[in-house]
């Protein structure tokens, strides 16, 4: 029964023309929802582009354990890296301008990464504990550096003086078109073009550059000689060192790149969304990068699928918070849509399953008048537990991320 | 017969070990009771230079330092870590080097605090935001916040043009709920038609909510984009988020700050045309005061209050954003406060305002 679920949702999922149909059954309910509750801002630009810039660090940190776990190394120390980002971005983007400081927080959190690589890759460090010790070691290094180089600067031991901002870009003409048509209220079309005028209005230019690193990502990986040896070393490193590839080596590039793709997390949140340094700002991103890369199965696709989820999340509930009372809505109707699919079969627990849950989604809706923020915060988080033990038979880690390998070793 | 031996052996041992603890007690009771003249002062997470919430505590410290000649001080800093063992590590630390009386910076320090002070009975504390029940040797500084939060929500009515506002708050717990509700009612007080948003930055046990501008900036963005045209923040460095926003969508956006005079702060000098007021928390009050009474053997434990009428809350002018007519108004509410004519509610649910 489980496992029937679990292959339909799969199938649901990974063929097209059902994608299509889903997703644009969702965007129906979602728009009738929001003509229903007169909530606006659930489908506004400002809500698109709040979700652009709630994911970027959380998808950069996502590719960054990305590029690790697919080498075979798993890369707890995103955090730490991240953190490195944010000081790194935030001194020099204060002495050179923003666009270096980004560069220099990539180049930050690069040096953590190399330095995770030698630990573990080299000396053979257990690849869980080297990530803690970075991680600790990214928050200390931060604090001392601020204590000496932000001091009589205009910052303090925990915050640094103010960066130079990036600047914007808005698709002229098309841009307050769309901005226009969204502010309508027109079922679905007003909804679509809110959505897209978020993606064209006012988005920082290091957000896009930072989002190429997902193509750039995906077709490394999947479309070079190189992204097939390192994905080959997290596989299986003794094969791969029999066939001549230089699996140390490899390794060490892909956690420099992880490590510089957190920085660049980092970097972002301190140099963009902030402005300046803030010690704990990036609160545990780094972490939730990580789930990220588990809710996505360990693609780049699915990375930014469950970064979006997190940021949707964080961005709807502190705009509104009445727009995560409105998405019970479409939950219900999920719900319900899934029970009497099932009456159809006659599959009665499914049913009653579906009824049930709708129902008492239902009462809890009619009953308060906000969802707890509470649960909107640990929203996302349960969902990716759900997909753990729904889907964990679909999940494919790499075989070897985590296990020790020693060069000239048999793999234990 | 070997177990026997053992055994009065372990005796001896632990006879030897308790007389080495008692003679470390008492040398270190010795140590505490020599008159050292020295104030010890733990801060909150941030910096004690940096305007805010550890700068008015320690210009109150440093205020005490000046008018009494002879006192020394020695001062700990917070940081992003701190667990309530780390914490009670730095108390113990202070008292070590013989601090008395110690100044504790911020209600996180609660647990650790209350462990620290039961064990060192001789020493006095204070503690600001929080009051520790039952410990005699412990005065709690309070502020009645929901006041100038009171005072900077009639700034805010008074102010709107879209007859819209919002409130951020750092943390959801009820110490910043107090701060929503003073702001909310001093809105009704002006007009009880004005709509109203309000979002938290994060919920307890994440305390990150104080310290995410990042979050702050969204949030505030929303309450604009949803109509509003000031919002105020509670919620400590998440606040300069808000700012920004205000900033960033130009003349008709205000933000309003906390604590201390947020225009002052370097990290918002960029925003400072669009920070309207702030709401005032006199910290530096509390903590001279506190200081002064244990000198003049006047120090009695358990909560003691700061409002409008002794100085403890009030509002900021800086950058006459402010008409001569509002700040007027806000001045004779202030008296109103003060006299107990005007009483404040500290929870939100029970002023009602329309949903924004």
């Amino acid at each position: 029964m489980k496992n029937s679920l679990a292959n339909r949702l799969w199938k649901i999922i990974t063929s097209p023309s059902r994608m299509m149909l889903t997703v644009g059954a969702v965007i129906i309910m979602i728009s009738l929802v929001r003509q229903y509750t007169g909530i606006s801002d659930i489908t506004s630009p400002g809500a698109a582009g709040a979700t652009i810039r709630f994911t970027i660090p959380i998808l950069m940190a996502g590719l960054g354990g990305l590029w690790a776990e697919r080498s075979g190394v798993i890369n707890i120390g995103l955090e730490g890296m991240m953190i490195l980002g944010t000081w790194f971005g935030a001194w020099f983007g204060f002495l050179y301008g923003p666009w270096v400081g980004i560069f220099a927080g990539a180049i930050g959190g690069a040096l953590a990464g190399i330095l995770h690589a030698i630990l573990t890759v080299r000396i053979g460090i257990d690849q869980a504990v080297s990530g803690l010790a970075i991680n600790l070691l990214g928050m200390g290094t931060a604090r001392f550096l601020s204590g000496v180089f932000f001091l009589g600067k205009g910052g303090d031991i925990n915050i640094s003086p103010q960066v130079n901002s990036i600047g914007t870009f808005t698709v002229p003409g098309l841009s307050p078109f769309l901005t226009e048509i969204g502010s309508k209220h027109i079922l679905v079309i007003s909804d679509v073009a809110g959505v897209c005028a978020g993606f064209i209005t006012k988005i920082n230019w290091a957000s896009l550059v930072l989002i190429l690193a997902l193509p750039l990502t995906a077709w490394i990986l999947w479309k070079t000689r190189f992204g097939l040896r390192m994905r080959f070393c997290g596989e299986n490193p003794v094969a791969a060192e029999s066939l001549g590839v230089n699996v140390y080596r490899t390794r060490y590039i892909a956690l420099a790149v992880s490590g510089a793709l957190a920085g660049l997390g980092g970097a972002y949140i301190s140099v963009i969304s902030t402005g300046n340094y803030l010690e704990g700002q990036t609160a545990g991103r780094g972490y939730i990068g990580l789930a990220a890369v588990i809710f996505g199965n360990w693609t780049p696709a699915g990375v930014l699928a469950g970064s979006v989820l997190f940021g949707l999340t964080d961005a709807l509930r502190v705009r509104q918070s009445t727009s995560v009372h409105a998405l019970l809505l479409v939950v219900i109707t999920l719900a319900l849509a899934y029970g009497v699919s099932k009456l159809r079969k006659k599959d009665w627990k499914g049913f009653i399953i579906g009824v049930v849950i709708g129902g008492v989604v239902l009462a809890y809706y009619l009953i308060n008048k906000v969802v707890p923020d509470e649960f909107v915060t640990f929203f996302p988080n349960l969902t990716t537990i759900l997909v753990l033990a729904f889907l964990s038979q679909r999940l494919r880690p790499p075989a070897m991320a985590g296990a020790p390998y020693r060069k000239g070793e048999e793999s234990s | 017969m070997q177990r026997k031996h053992l055994g009065r052996l372990g005796m001896v041992a632990s006879i030897a070990a308790a007389s080495l603890t008692l003679s470390v007690v008492a040398v270190s009771s010795q140590a505490t009771a020599a008159p050292k003249k020295l104030v010890g002062i733990a801060f909150d997470l941030g910096g004690k230079e940096q305007p805010g919430f550890n700068q008015l505590a320690y210009i109150g410290f440093k205020t005490f330092l000046k008018t009494h000649p002879g006192w020394s001080e020695k001062d700990l800093q917070g940081n992003a870590a701190d667990t309530d063992a780390s914490r009670a590590q730095r108390l113990q630390l202070l008292i070590s080097a013989g601090a008395n009386p110690i100044v504790v910076v911020g209600y996180s320090y609660e647990n650790a605090l209350k462990e620290v002070a039961a064990k060192n009975p001789n020493v006095k504390f204070s503690i600001v935001d929080d009051n520790i029940d039952g410990a005699a040797n412990v005065e709690g500084l309070l502020f009645h916040a929901e006041e100038g939060s009171y005072l900077v929500g009639m700034a805010a009515a008074l102010t709107t043009k879209t007859k819209s506002v919002g409130f951020i708050g750092g943390v959801n717990i009820p110490l910043i709920q107090a701060f929503e509700a003073g702001f909310k009612a001093g809105v009704a007080k002006v007009d009880p038609t004005i709509k109203y948003q309000s979002a938290y930055a994060s919920n307890p046990p994440d305390f990150s909510g104080f310290n995410a501008p990042d979050k702050g900036h969204e949030s505030a963005l929303g309450m604009y984009q949803n109509g509003a045209d000031v919002v105020y923040s509670a919620a400590g460095s998440t606040g300069q988020g808000a700012h920004k926003a205000a900033f960033e969508l130009g003349k008709g956006h205000w933000s309003i700050g906390v604590d201390a005079d947020e225009a002052l702060y370097a990290s918002n000098a960029k925003y400072k045309s669009a920070i309207l007021t702030s709401a005032l928390k006199n910290v530096d009050v509390g903590v001279a005061s506190f200081l002064s009474d244990v000198v003049a053997n006047k120090f009695t434990a358990g909560a003691h209050f700061f409002d409008a009428s002794n100085g403890g809350v009030g509002f900021t002018t800086t950058g006459n954003h402010l008409s001569a007519a509002i700040i007027a108004k806000l001045n004779t509410i202030k008296y109103s406060l003060a006299s107990g004519a005007i009483v404040v509610p500290t929870d939100p649910s029970k002023v009602k305002l329309p949903q924004g």
